[in-house]
């Protein structure tokens, strides 16, 4: 909540690539992300919002450019220190501790994460009880986190990376295979998180969540940035309607299009040739 | 070995915490304070052999928190037991003849050697760190026996006390084991536990989580290390000579991992219950049946194996009787 520049930018990711053996699996992408903003990250499968989300939480160094945070480069920062710095993710493929409690899990996140050092274990149990409640995970506490129902691994995923306490949450496909209710549910929480001043940066393929909650778009498509603006701006635009469902599709709308077009224009000329 | 169904398999036995059963640790106290009275029975031949019970007891803590709470199962703590004794021999040849000496050089030594050890060692995970341990053992062993400063494979005589104190060796032996169990119990519960039981369960997202895995493993190993030494630095001089063979024993290797496994790997009470039971049945099975004992031996560990898959201390929390436990039997199947 302070520690970003001054122009409100709260993440700054900068011409980064990154390549895999010959596969640039992200080339050139480049965005902002404005502090108290939800940005929202689509893209087809494979198109890179994993990888985006792993060179910005550190775990990936990238091959050519950079993310900065408060003017810091995060790929010289470990994956252990860059939440230390005040940016905290969930995984796409949930990882619980699966033998320690709902709270512990929760616990350890508030003992080794940003104010950590200053934490005590009693403290630190403290902060997950509050955060578990925020969550709604309360009432399985006490149960181990192999235990849980997805949708609960979801929340813990959420429980674990508020725990440190960040100002820059990144969720990775945290409503992924959730029903229409859980996904609500789900909305309810990161705008609850949101509101507490976190920065959100959410990888979604469920286009209805995404648009519902994101303030800014950005869409990959193939490594690279097709699109980036407002929800309704960015599903308008032609690109990522390709992206999404093909050039062939974009050419056939087209195709209909100027069909319709010369249909109309033909309604229009045959009455005066009759007349 | 956590997928779904197993994981199901194991909140019905019972977990118990970060601790393990509670009662379990009381358990385990009770028991290491009739241990105090061993001594009285002025029995030589008792006196050695819960002398061993504790050193294996001391030692099965060491290993139990490398590859019980951190997950790293390492077969090289032989090494760290036998530079421990060595410690000791080394201080009686320069007329030094002083137990806390001897623990402190030994804790000081065996902590170093890990550090060492583990900056590289520690990279590897499963079966890789496993065979790496195991030719540290190995290598130290072998160097050991070719230094002539220690002894080479002749060995090294040590100042023992006169007969008349000799029980002075069974009371801080005690102490290691009693500070083995005491150091467990205190850094299970503590920030240090959680981070080493964090990386067991999932390292990457420790790493996320802010805990360093490579400082937290290091500083597993080096605990771990100096459980092993202090034994070994007592037991130096209540044997009275120490070559590599000695130091180095396959046995001193492999108890005190079948003795956590059988205890309970990842609590506090399992290393102690585990070191009375397989050392206790060890000494009898050698006193009355000594021709087949092996044979007795090795079939007690298979069926440990196999009947108790998360070791004794896990039915203290059991709920649902034989059913659970029957069902439990599934867990390391698949």
């Amino acid at each position: 909540m302070s520690a970003t520049t001054a122009d409100g930018v709260a993440l700054r990711i900068e011409n980064v690539g990154m390549r895999f053996g010959g596969l640039w699996a992200l080339s050139e992408v480049s965005f902002d992300v404005q502090r108290g903003s939800v940005l929202g990250l689509i893209g087809p499968n494979g198109s890179g919002k994993t990888t985006l989300m792993n060179v910005i939480s550190g775990v990936y160094k990238p091959s050519t450019g950079a993310v900065s945070y408060a003017g810091r480069r995060i790929a010289d920062v470990a994956t252990y220190d860059v939440c230390r710095l005040g940016i905290a993710r969930t995984f796409q493929i949930v990882k619980p501790f699966a033998s320690l409690t709902v709270r512990e899990n929760v616990a350890v996140g508030a003992m080794y994460g940003r104010d950590g050092g200053k934490r005590s274990t009693r403290a630190s149990f403290a902060r997950a009880e509050e955060l578990l409640d925020v969550v709604g995970l309360t009432r399985v506490a006490a149960r181990p986190a192999s235990d849980l129902t997805i949708p609960d691994r979801k929340r813990l995923e959420v429980a674990k990376a508020l725990a440190l306490d960040p100002d820059v949450l990144l969720l990775d496909e945290v409503m992924a295979g959730l029903n229409a209710t859980e996904v609500d549910e789900a909305l309810e929480l990161l705008r609850t998180v949101n509101a507490r001043g976190v920065t959100l940066i959410v990888v979604e393929h469920l286009m209805k969540a995404i648009v519902s909650i994101s303030t800014t778009i950005v869409v990959l498509a193939e490594g690279k940035k097709i699109a980036e603006g407002a929800p309704s701006q960015v599903l308008s635009s032609p690109q990522v309607i390709e992206a999404y469902l093909g050039s062939r599709w974009v050419k056939r709308q087209e195709q209909l299009k100027v069909i319709e077009a010369q249909r109309a224009e033909a309604a229009r000329v045959q009455p005066e040739a009759n007349a | 070995m956590t997928g779904p169904a197993t994981a199901a398999a194991l909140r019905r036995i019972g977990a118990g915490g970060i601790t393990g059963s509670p009662v379990a640790f009381a358990v385990a106290l009770g028991l290491m304070a009739l241990l105090l009275a061993v001594p009285f029975s002025h029995n030589g031949y008792l006196e050695i052999v819960f002398r061993n019970i504790l050193m294996y007891a001391a030692m099965a803590y060491g290993w139990n928190m490398i590859g019980g709470y951190t997950g790293y199962v390492s077969f090289g703590q032989v090494a760290f037991f036998g530079l421990g004794a060595y410690c000791s021999a080394v201080l009686s040849t320069m007329g030094v003849n002083n137990l806390f000496a001897d623990v402190a050089l030994a804790c000081a030594v065996t902590a170093l050697f890990a550090i060492l050890i583990g900056l590289p060692v520690l990279q590897l995970k499963g079966h890789y760190f496993a065979i790496a341990t195991l030719g540290v053992a190995l290598a130290t062993t072998d160097i050991v026996a070719n230094l002539d400063a220690l002894g080479g494979t002749g060995g090294l005589r040590v100042q023992q006390v006169d007969e008349a104190h000799f029980s002075i060796y069974y009371y801080a032996m005690w102490l290691v084991a009693l500070g083995a169990i005491l150091a467990t119990y205190l850094i299970a519960r503590s920030k240090l536990g959680y981070a080493f039981v964090a990386i067991r369960e999932n390292e990457e997202a420790a790493a996320v989580l802010g805990i360093n895995p490579r400082r937290y493993k290091i500083a597993a190993w080096a605990i771990s290390a100096m459980m092993a030494g202090a034994a070994g630095a007592v037991f130096a001089p209540a044997n009275g000579f120490l070559d590599p063979s000695i130091a180095f024993s396959t046995d001193s290797n492999v108890f005190p991992i079948v003795m956590a496994l059988l205890g309970g790997i990842g609590t506090v009470a399992g290393p102690f219950i585990g070191a009375v039971i397989l050392a206790g049945a060890n000494e009898l099975l050698q006193r009355y049946f000594i021709n087949i004992h092996s044979l007795f031996f090795g079939a007690m560990i298979v069926l440990v194996v196999l009947l108790l898959p998360r070791g004794l201390v896990w039915l203290f929390g059991m709920r649902g009787g034989a059913r659970t436990w029957l069902k439990s039997l599934t867990v390391y199947k698949a």
